[in-house]
């Protein structure tokens, strides 16, 4: 089930452009080793990822208002 | 079809029968009585389509044993067995007179007003998210495009409620759109893409692909593309066809129960052997 509803997750993630980001691993608490793989590789996949995108949405989102308040303007005559 | 209504009003096999009735020129959905038998000639058949089986859903939820009778397009149909599956509607009170739908190789003549997407804007189309673009359109933009797309149509959302509250299949009594731990509930705007993501999850195996969603939707958000995405996941990953037959069991990804209380912690036991 958890597989599963991961998977989908992921696809769903995948489809706004945020893939990648979420991952799921079995790990028995005698497995120290595989524990610290894991966590060692996600964790670089992450930073080779970059910052979270969603962070700079406020930003985008003024650039983009100004943006068509400018492309407005330039339609309208002055 | 007015004889067959009429007919079926008169003899008890139906107690209402909902379909559309045009009033001050709008055509509105309608519910016919035995009551009121003559207005039957009324009965309009139109591009105009809403989700009639969610009024049948709260009737039911009043007055159990009412037996109803409705307008069924193919999406209609689809909804009434999702419904079925969820024991919102008992099939043996529910009788549907079939209309014609979306066009195809069997059915020539369409009745929708779907069939007319309304065309969308430059601007959308340059930095949003084109309502008539098929999946795979959208998925070839590359990564950070399809985010800045999506992000720009959600942000336009103004937390109507409105897909929701149209949408045929939503009937849970306790909505996790308005639990105040999931996405909080009130002050305007939603969290994006919070909001659309969670309410996304939850049309995994619901979703009937009406596009009432999209069609109710005040700020134009391409909701119908955004769950026939998940449509398509619950199809490649669980090999289900939401609302194609009630021979297949109700799906769920999400559990039965959800609790976010937190459990108390028990304090721990200091065994004193002094």
């Amino acid at each position: 089930m958890t597989v599963k509803r991961i998977t989908f997750l992921q696809e769903l993630l995948g489809l706004l452009g945020l893939g990648g980001r979420l991952g799921l691993s079995w790990i028995s608490s005698a497995e120290a080793q595989k524990f610290v793989q894991v966590v060692t590789d996600f964790t670089q996949k992450i930073k080779s990822l970059g910052p979270n995108p969603l962070s700079a949405f406020p930003e985008k989102r003024k650039a983009a208002a100004a943006g068509l308040l400018l492309e407005q303007s330039s339609v309208m005559p002055a | 079809m007015n004889n067959k209504v009429k007919a079926w009003l008169e003899d008890g096999t139906i107690d209402v029968f909902l379909g559309y009735k045009e009033v001050d020129h709008h055509p509105l959905p309608y519910c016919f009585t035995k009551e009121r038998l003559d207005e039957v000639d009324d009965l309009l058949l139109s591009p105009a389509r809403y989700s009639l089986e969610k009024i049948a859903t709260h009737m039911t939820d009043e007055e159990p044993d009412i037996k109803i009778g409705m307008l069924a397009r193919d999406c209609n149909s689809r909804a009434l067995n999702v419904l079925y599956l969820w024991n919102q509607l008992n099939p043996d009170n529910v009788r549907t007179v079939n209309v014609n739908c979306c066009p195809s190789r069997l059915k020539e003549h369409g009745d929708c007003s779907y069939l007319e997407p309304e065309t969308v804007g430059a601007y959308k189309r340059r930095v949003g998210v084109d309502n008539n673009l098929a999946l795979k359109d959208v998925e070839a933009y590359d990564e950070t495009e399809r985010l800045d797309r999506w992000m720009y149509e959600f942000q336009k959302c103004i937390k109507c409620y409105g897909c929701r509250n149209i949408c045929p299949v939503c009937f849970c009594k306790e909505c996790s759109l308005e639990h105040d731990e999931l996405v909080r509930t009130g002050p305007l705007l939603p969290d994006v893409p919070v909001f659309h993501m969670v309410r996304a999850v939850h049309m995994a195996g619901r979703c009937i692909d009406c596009g009432l969603c999209e069609a109710a939707c005040p700020m134009d958000i391409p909701l119908r593309l955004l769950y026939q995405k998940v449509n398509q996941i619950v199809m490649d990953l669980f090999d289900y066809k939401t609302g194609t037959s009630v021979e297949q069991p109700p799906f769920s990804i999400l559990g039965d129960t959800v609790t976010l209380e937190p459990k108390p912690i028990e304090p721990l036991k200091v065994i004193n052997n002094e």
